[in-house]
């Protein structure tokens, strides 16, 4: 069996584990290799706050200013924060330094065009090709450009919220919310967010110091502490980030976290209620979404999975709105890309406009459950495991973008290879969770075969 | 050639050519692992590629567990005395000192606030060479701390040092050049301290360079103009980093650079007798001051750790070398023009001479430096050969440092510089003729 790695260099960036594989010099040479793609220009740089953030920044700055790139350190801050002052300064382009929902030993560059969005592949690949060369723009005396230390790029992401939804219209009763930060980059910005429009917040889990006071994904089985916050507090609504901000999930005002695809059905009922128009997700997204989009008459588009995908889709087809599955809510008259602060800006909003609690809200949409599971699968042995599930499955209309997505008469199913990991994942979307259930097994039982 | 050099003195070369980021991690990743961690002062002239090279060090000592100290800009020995006062097991200089704008350097600077010998550079490198660093994991990687108070604590040294009193009631006039490096912030405070009606030019480190930051006479015209204009009683010129010292007399006239050691030791052997040490290349003038004090001199080969364990070996009242960095074993066992700028007003306060007198009386011989640019694979080859003729010519060799020959006229000292891919002749004699003579006798025998 060979060693499990600590080191992945792929289109989605660098990411490894800090005092093993991912040593100052080959962030240097990743930073270098960007400022080259970027034709030294200026580049936005942020941090979630792990304790390797300050020597990974100073590994990419020397790298940036090496090829005669104006460096902007904005310090920590969320990722949508990053591409927000990116698009806001003109930037040529940003790094965000976060490895997301990876444990503490953990680090990673994520690096962000001069659109504010993440490198699609080709560009990507483009970078990588650069790195690998190893020939790097290199500039000396009164070329080089200097790093500016800017504080207040969580400011104007609060503006810019503020500016585009306004704050939360007067209710006799202030809403009252608990946020859990998850210790993460909005630590600092999420607790003053929800203050500035004008909601009671109880902080949980806001000391950006580089603990992990739970895991960093925001799904049901990390949230115990956010449920008991909520009931304890008599919150109405519960709101978890991840460690870079950019996903959130909602705890009910019973203290019950609603499901994570549920907060893209939250935005888009929010959204599609005040402007109509096209709304995009990814196929692995609950069937909810598109329920509530036929409520407003809207059209949905499916896109595959991964978050370059669904922006490229909404930019295509002009979307108003967007989103993963897993927390991510995409809304680009703020931020063209996964932003929790605007997430909870949106579900506020809807709370308090229509006045009815998080409960009510829920019960008032279609009702499905997502079961997902993995089976280990070598590479090499998906396509043919693929090819099962097509023969299986042929009578059923099926989206083969990206694996292998049955549509079923109660509900859906999709099998998929991981880009990252030698698993196959299976997961099944019905109205109850013991079908959802039935339907996993059934398919993991033939596959194994 | 390629304009890197990586020896003994730490590593050097021109940003955006051959000193890169990934070098400088390196360098600082190999210190942090030498020093086994521990707590690093870090400090930067003002080049424009200080900020990057600063990143890339930082990064590298982070990486490897160390607890970093930031000075941000300030010069080489206010970092190396804040080793000592902060008790920190190392400081890095990022500064190529002398060296045109385009150059950068690291400096590794030890516990006890002096460079690393020779030994202790060779073990560095083994390090560099091995490229095996430690690496410290999320659980135990340090953070940056910043603190610009090193140059205040430096100046407060200084003030324990010199008759600070006595210079203050004469009210000196004093001109100096900055050259828009490391000693804009000290030098003019320092000065101000002393109660001297301060002339500065090219104090503003956010400035390029106005000049080469080499204090010789060549760089020295606008200083000497500053020095007429406000009748001043003396002018210095800095170089980028705090270490060398270059002088102007209360004439206007700019005197050689070798002329700051000689001026330093008639002013030090006259108030205390004892051992001056210097290299090989020095001016032979600080024997003929030494003697007249009564004093002596040990040579040493060129570079300052030599000078501080040549201080500490005998014991010695005053280093320097002809390069104008002067150590006041007083203050701390490095070069430091700061220092110097104290030992020379203090003699000025409590003598009420002018520096015109005191030059008037100090040797005059005439010193020629010649750099011959080698092929960086001939360089030790042709020093090489040059012994064997002088072997050949059956000349006495003195292998300090390079080969230095006393010919009846004057000393040829040739040597591999330790920063560039060039052989440095310097010669001496007392008449200019001669001088020139024994510079063309040693070029015919060197052969690139």
């Amino acid at each position: 069996m060979r060693a499990i790695p600590t080191l992945k260099i792929s289109i989605s960036g660098v990411r490894g584990v800090v005092g093993q594989s991912l040593t100052p010099k080959l962030l240097t040479r990743f930073a270098q290799a960007f400022g080259t793609h970027t034709g030294s220009g200026t580049i936005v740089i942020g941090r979630d706050p792990r304790t390797s953030g300050e020597m990974v920044k100073h590994a990419v700055v020397a790298g940036l200013l090496s090829t005669g790139s104006r460096v902007i350190d904005i310090g920590v801050c969320p990722v949508p924060t990053v591409q927000l002052q990116v698009r806001q300064r003109r930037a040529q382009g940003g790094i965000a330094i976060t490895a997301s929902h990876n444990p503490a030993e953990w680090n990673a560059l994520k690096f962000i065009g001069s659109n504010g969005l993440f490198l699609d592949s080709g560009q990507a690949r483009e970078l990588l090709d650069i790195y690998h060369q190893g020939e790097y723009t290199k500039v000396g005396g009164a070329e080089l450009r200097t790093v500016e230390e800017v504080e207040g790029a969580t400011d104007s992401h609060i503006k810019a919220i503020l500016d585009a939804l306004g704050p939360l219209p007067q209710t006799q009763k202030k809403l009252r919310v608990v946020l859990d930060s998850c210790n993460g980059a909005g630590s600092l910005v999420g607790p003053r967010l929800i203050e500035a429009l004008g909601a009671e917040v109880i902080p949980i889990n806001v000391t950006p110091d580089g603990s992990f006071p739970r895991p960093a994904e925001p799904v049901p089985e990390n949230l115990g502490d956010l449920c008991r916050a909520v009931k304890e507090h008599k919150a109405d609504v519960g709101f978890a980030q991840d460690m870079d901000a950019d996903r959130l999930a909602i705890v009910s005002d019973r203290g019950e976290p609603i499901g994570e695809d549920y907060t893209l059905v939250l935005a888009i009922l929010h959204v599609l209620g005040r402007e109509k128009g096209p709304v995009v997700a990814n196929l692995s997204t609950t069937s909810a979404v598109a329920d509530i989009a036929k409520r407003f008459d809207c059209p949905v588009f499916l896109t595959k999975i991964g978050e370059v995908n669904v922006t490229d889709g909404m930019q295509q087809h002009g979307a108003v709105i967007g989103g993963e599955g897993n927390g991510g809510v995409i809304y680009p008259r703020i931020n063209f890309c996964r932003d929790s602060l605007v997430a909870i800006a949106l579900v506020l909003h809807l709370l308090a406009e229509t006045g009815k609690s998080v409960t009510e809200l829920r019960e008032d949409i279609p009702q499905y459950t997502i079961v997902k599971e993995k089976m280990t699968c070598a590479s090499d042995r998906i396509p043919s495991m693929l090819r099962m599930v097509r023969q299986e499955f042929a009578q059923y209309p099926m989206d083969t973008r990206d694996g292998v997505k049955v549509i079923l008469p109660d509900g859906w199913l999709l099998v998929r290879g991981s880009n990252t990991e030698p698993i196959i994942r299976v997961v099944a979307e019905a109205k109850s969770e013991d079908r959802a259930k039935a339907m996993v097994a059934e398919v993991i039982k033939q596959l194994s075969f | 050639m390629k304009p890197l050099k990586i020896g003994i003195t730490g590593v050097r070369g021109i940003v955006g050519e051959t000193f890169t980021p990934e070098l400088a991690v390196d360098f600082a990743e190999s210190f942090g692992t030498y020093l086994d961690r521990g707590r690093i002062l870090v400090c930067r002239d003002t080049r424009p590629s200080g900020p990057m090279i600063r990143s890339a060090v930082l990064a590298g000592l982070l990486a490897v567990g160390c607890e970093v100290v930031d000075l941000g800009i300030c010069p080489t020995p206010s970092m190396q005395l804040a080793v000592k006062s902060l008790k920190a097991d190392g400081g890095i200089a990022i500064t190529a000192g002398h060296n045109p704008w385009q150059w950068n350097a690291l400096k590794f600077v030890r516990s006890d606030g002096l460079y690393l010998n020779s030994t202790q550079g060779e073990e560095l490198l083994d390090i560099f060479h091995q490229g095996e660093f430690a690496k410290a994991g999320w659980d135990t990687i340090q953070h940056v701390v910043h603190t610009a108070d090193a140059i205040e604590e430096h100046v407060k040294a200084l003030s324990e040092n010199f008759a600070v009193d006595a210079i203050k009631s004469k009210k000196l006039t004093v001109a100096v050049d900055c050259c828009n490096g490391a000693c804009s912030f000290l030098s003019p405070k320092w000065l101000a301290i002393l109660g001297c009606e301060v002339l500065a030019v090219n104090d503003n480190p956010n400035a390029p360079f106005p000049h080469s930051p080499e204090p010789k006479p060549e760089t020295m015209a606008q200083l000497c103009a500053v020095v007429k204009a406000g009748r001043a009683a003396i002018g210095f010129a800095h170089d980028a980093d705090g270490e060398r010292l270059g002088i102007v007399s209360d004439l206007g006239e700019p005197l050689s650079e070798e002329m700051t050691l000689a001026i330093a030791a008639d002013i030090r052997l006259g108030k205390k007798s004892g051992t001056v040490v210097t290299n090989v290349s020095t001016s032979s003038a600080i024997d003929i001051v030494a003697a007249r004090h009564g004093g002596s001199v040990v040579r040493v080969p060129v570079g300052q750790a030599y000078i501080s364990e040549g201080l500490i070996e005998h014991n010695g009242v005053l280093g320097g070398e002809g390069s104008g960095g002067i150590t006041v074993p007083e203050v701390h066992l490095t070069h430091d023009s700061a220092a110097a700028i104290g030992l020379i007003l203090e003699y000025m306060a409590q003598t009420g001479e002018r520096i015109s007198d005191l030059v008037a009386q100090l040797p005059r011989l005439t010193t020629l430096k010649h750099n011959v640019t080698v092929a960086p694979h001939r360089l030790y080859s042709v020093l090489q050969e040059f012994r064997s003729v002088m072997e050949q010519e059956d000349i006495e060799i003195d292998s300090t440092d390079g080969i230095k020959v006393t010919l009846p006229d004057g000393w040829v000292h040739v040597r591999a510089s330790n920063t560039e891919s060039m052989i440095r002749i310097i010669v001496e004699a007392e008449k200019k003729e001669a001088a020139r003579e024994l510079l063309d006798w040693a070029r015919d025998r060197i052969k690139r």
